[in-house]
């Protein structure tokens, strides 16, 4: 095994250790575990980061060189990437573990399924001719941050409806934990933004790049299409909390939706028919 | 009548209805092919099912009346509704509140509130300074025993969405203009083959260009492992047997030419003007020899002209075959030569009694087999004229500045009033924001702490 994959594949193990002590901080409500939690959470980015770069330079070794962003498991390691990031990005703005329990699981789940599916090739492939272009990072990593923002903010709808389960004096340190309607209202509002700009920005890049690949800046493409109506859900949301003041379960459930639609553009668009057949 | 229908147009539920319905309708367009005219379809849908979806123009959605309606709607609801609550917007926009109020100061928590050392009338002017410094339309107001400032930043916040909505109608804008001035084709040319004519897509039909492309060649490079490296086409675009362009395309690097761009979209092979024929003479050794279509090579022993008249990459189902034409002084006769032959003659047997054009050792002592067929690559072209492209990338542009505007700004209002207690200055900060909670709060302890620097 390449060295890079088998860096890749241990971050896999620290992200999962990681998500495990987030929820041991749930359950028993001390901060140490917490605090151990998002040392490890760090401590599988910077791994990651390494092993993104050499699998870079690894590729330039090849003589094939491009950025580890062409076909999907170097996706899925990217999301799980952008995940991680934004999470202690958020963490450290907002001086609270209470979201790692709820974000960090996924960041795992992505680089388990690159890692271990048999579906995903992790070898380091040239870049079809379709894929030669200076757009491919721009896209690839705007698009990502949003799927990034995106899970973030689906995280934060299953606290909200987590929380509707407890009750409002419920002294588990789980339900006590979870922060207050409010707070995690706002943050789901400003996730959803955060993802919503990424996404315009995806599409808007992703159109440069389809200008200069295949002869319109838009051709209906699956991708194309399920990207747009990713973009109709948050903006339905966005609107409905500007205009009608939508708050709380709602906007919990509307986050879930909208995540539903970022999946099925990422992984359920491969079933379709279309000009993306790459990733 | 009149008033209810346009409350209708402008309702946020005729935009988020418009969003649901585009939404399924757009996932409908990625579960059934879309191709012009159903095309493969046929053979998975009941021929009613097929009528029915054609009717519909289910199989070009995108480009369907109802779908166009419906996107129709949608910029009609956005117009509707941005100019429904524009007047609101320019009056807050414009307002500025009365000073003659104690209505902000009331329930004013204890962190917004700052006592330091120096008389007011010593600190005035340098809160006054401080304030003109970071805020708008600053204003100066003394009531009773204290003083009230009044600033704002951000008014401009309030047109961010108005930003966005117009960006949105600029990007449909450009899409339209692009459908209707604009066109997309393709057309395949293989190689040292030139033409002026393409195939329109969606329009159907054919364009005549006013200039002719050529193909010089085309070629593939591999990786490798091989997969696909390089698909390139060389090109030469003339005008009236002048070369007006010449150069290189290749995926992901158009190239224009009257503005019209060409994108290296696809390529594939057809038989080509050349075969190498194996040529075998009584017990001699093999040669195997290059002709071209057409082109003739002398056989000297029997001063027999030959010529190949025909290539066929299958012929009956039988293979790759070329027509031979052997001119001699014993007379004229005319053959063909499979490829494989020797399968062909175990299959059935008696094949060259009963079909004598089939032998290839009808010119005794010879023996004709098609060794091979050389092939040429075509090289598929799309074409694109869009006018539009420019609008929708100003469209683009500032749908992002209008992000910005709407979710990072935030109109803030500020009342501060200096007023005496105890010998020293209290002042105090309230502030009001259309938006941003979080910032605002941030705003207040900013300004806070600046005062705090102030010694009277």
């Amino acid at each position: 095994m390449i060295i890079n994959t088998t860096i890749l594949s241990w971050v896999t193990f620290i992200y999962f250790g990681s998500a495990i002590f987030y929820i041991f901080r749930m359950v028993t409500g001390r901060e140490f575990w917490g605090s151990f939690a998002s040392i490890i959470a760090f401590t599988g980015l910077i791994a990651q980061t390494v092993g993104l770069i050499l699998r870079w330079f690894e590729s330039y070794k090849m003589g094939i060189g491009h950025a580890p962003l062409s076909n999907l498991y170097e996706s899925l390691i990217f999301f799980a990437w952008t995940i991680v990031l934004l999470y202690l990005i958020v963490e450290w703005r907002i001086k609270s573990r209470n979201l790692g329990a709820f974000v960090i699981p996924f960041a795992f789940l992505s680089m388990a399924y690159a890692s271990f599916s048999p579906n995903v090739n992790s070898r380091i492939q040239p870049l079809i001719p379709a894929l030669q272009s200076n757009w491919l990072i721009s896209h690839v990593i705007t698009c990502f941050f949003g799927y990034a923002a995106f899970t973030i903010a689906c995280g934060l709808g299953f606290m909200y409806l987590l929380k509707g389960l407890g009750k409002d004096e419920d002294s588990s340190p789980f339900f006590r934990l979870i922060p207050g309607r409010e707070v995690l209202d706002e943050l789901t509002y400003h996730s959803i933004v955060i993802g919503f700009i990424f996404l315009t920005l995806g599409i808007i890049t992703g159109s440069v790049w389809a200008y200069s690949a295949w002869g319109s800046y838009w051709s209906w493409d699956p991708k194309e299409t399920w990207s747009l109506i990713t973009w109709f859900i948050y903006a339905a949301m966005l609107h409905s909390r500007f205009v009608r003041g939508w708050r709380g379960k709602k906007m919990a459930i509307m986050s879930l939706i909208g995540f539903a639609s970022v999946l099925f553009t990422y992984f359920g668009v491969n079933y379709l028919p279309g000009l993306h057949s790459y990733f | 009548m009149k008033k209810t229908l346009l409350s209708f147009l402008s309702s946020l539920r005729l935009t988020i209805a418009l969003l649901i319905i585009i939404a399924v309708a757009s996932i409908l367009g990625t579960v059934i092919p879309q191709q012009y005219g159903g095309g493969e379809a046929f053979r998975h849908l009941s021929p009613g099912l097929v009528k029915a979806f054609r009717s519909l123009q289910l199989f070009d959605m995108y480009h369907s009346v109802w779908f166009i309606i419906l996107m129709g709607l949608l910029s009609l609801n956005l117009i509707t509704c941005s100019l429904n609550r524009f007047p609101t917007s320019w009056k807050l926009f414009r307002k500025i509140p009365s000073l003659n109020r104690g209505k902000p100061f009331e329930n004013l928590s204890p962190d917004s509130v700052l006592v330091i050392e120096g008389k007011p009338h010593e600190v005035i002017g340098r809160v006054e300074n401080l304030l003109k410094k970071r805020y708008k339309r600053v204003r100066k107001k003394d009531i009773a025993n204290s003083t009230v400032f009044y600033g704002e930043k951000g008014t401009y916040s309030h047109f961010g969405v108005y930003v966005i909505h117009l960006s949105i109608l600029i990007i449909i804008a450009g899409a339209i203009i692009g459908s209707l001035l604009g066109f997309n084709a393709f057309v395949n040319i293989a190689e040292g083959e030139s033409t002026n004519t393409v195939h329109l897509g969606r329009q159907k039909g054919m364009k005549k260009l006013d200039f002719t492309v050529r193909c010089d060649k085309f070629s593939i490079a591999f990786y490798k492992n091989g997969m696909p490296k390089e698909y390139r086409s060389n090109l030469s675009f003339l005008k009236d047997n002048n070369v007006i362009f010449q150069g290189p395309l290749l995926v992901n690097h158009p190239i224009t030419v009257n503005d019209i761009r060409f994108y290296q979209a696809s390529y594939g092979t057809i038989p080509g003007h050349q075969v190498y024929l194996t040529i075998k003479k009584g017990n001699d050794e093999e040669i195997i020899r290059k002709v071209r279509l057409k082109d003739s090579f002398y056989l000297k022993e029997k001063n027999a002209k030959l010529t190949i008249l025909r290539i066929e990459e299958n012929l009956m189902s039988m293979g790759p075959a070329v027509l031979i034409n052997i001119q001699s002084p014993e007379g004229t006769m005319r053959f063909w030569a499979f490829k494989h032959i020797e399968k062909i003659k175990d299959r059935i047997p008696g094949l060259f009694k009963k079909v004598p054009k089939f032998n290839p050792g009808l010119f005794k002592p010879y023996y004709f087999t098609l060794n091979r067929i050389e092939n040429k690559y075509y090289t598929g072209l799309q074409l694109s004229r869009d006018p539009g492209v420019s609008t929708v990338a100003i469209g683009s542009f500032f749908i992002i500045i209008g992000f910005f505007i709407t979710f990072f700004s935030s109109h803030k209002r500020l009342w501060v009033r200096v007023d005496e207690q105890e010998g020293k200055s209290r002042i105090s900060v309230a502030a009001t924001s259309n938006k941003d909670p979080v910032g605002l709060k941030r705003e207040i302890e900013h300004l806070l702490r600046h005062f705090s620097y102030m010694r009277g």
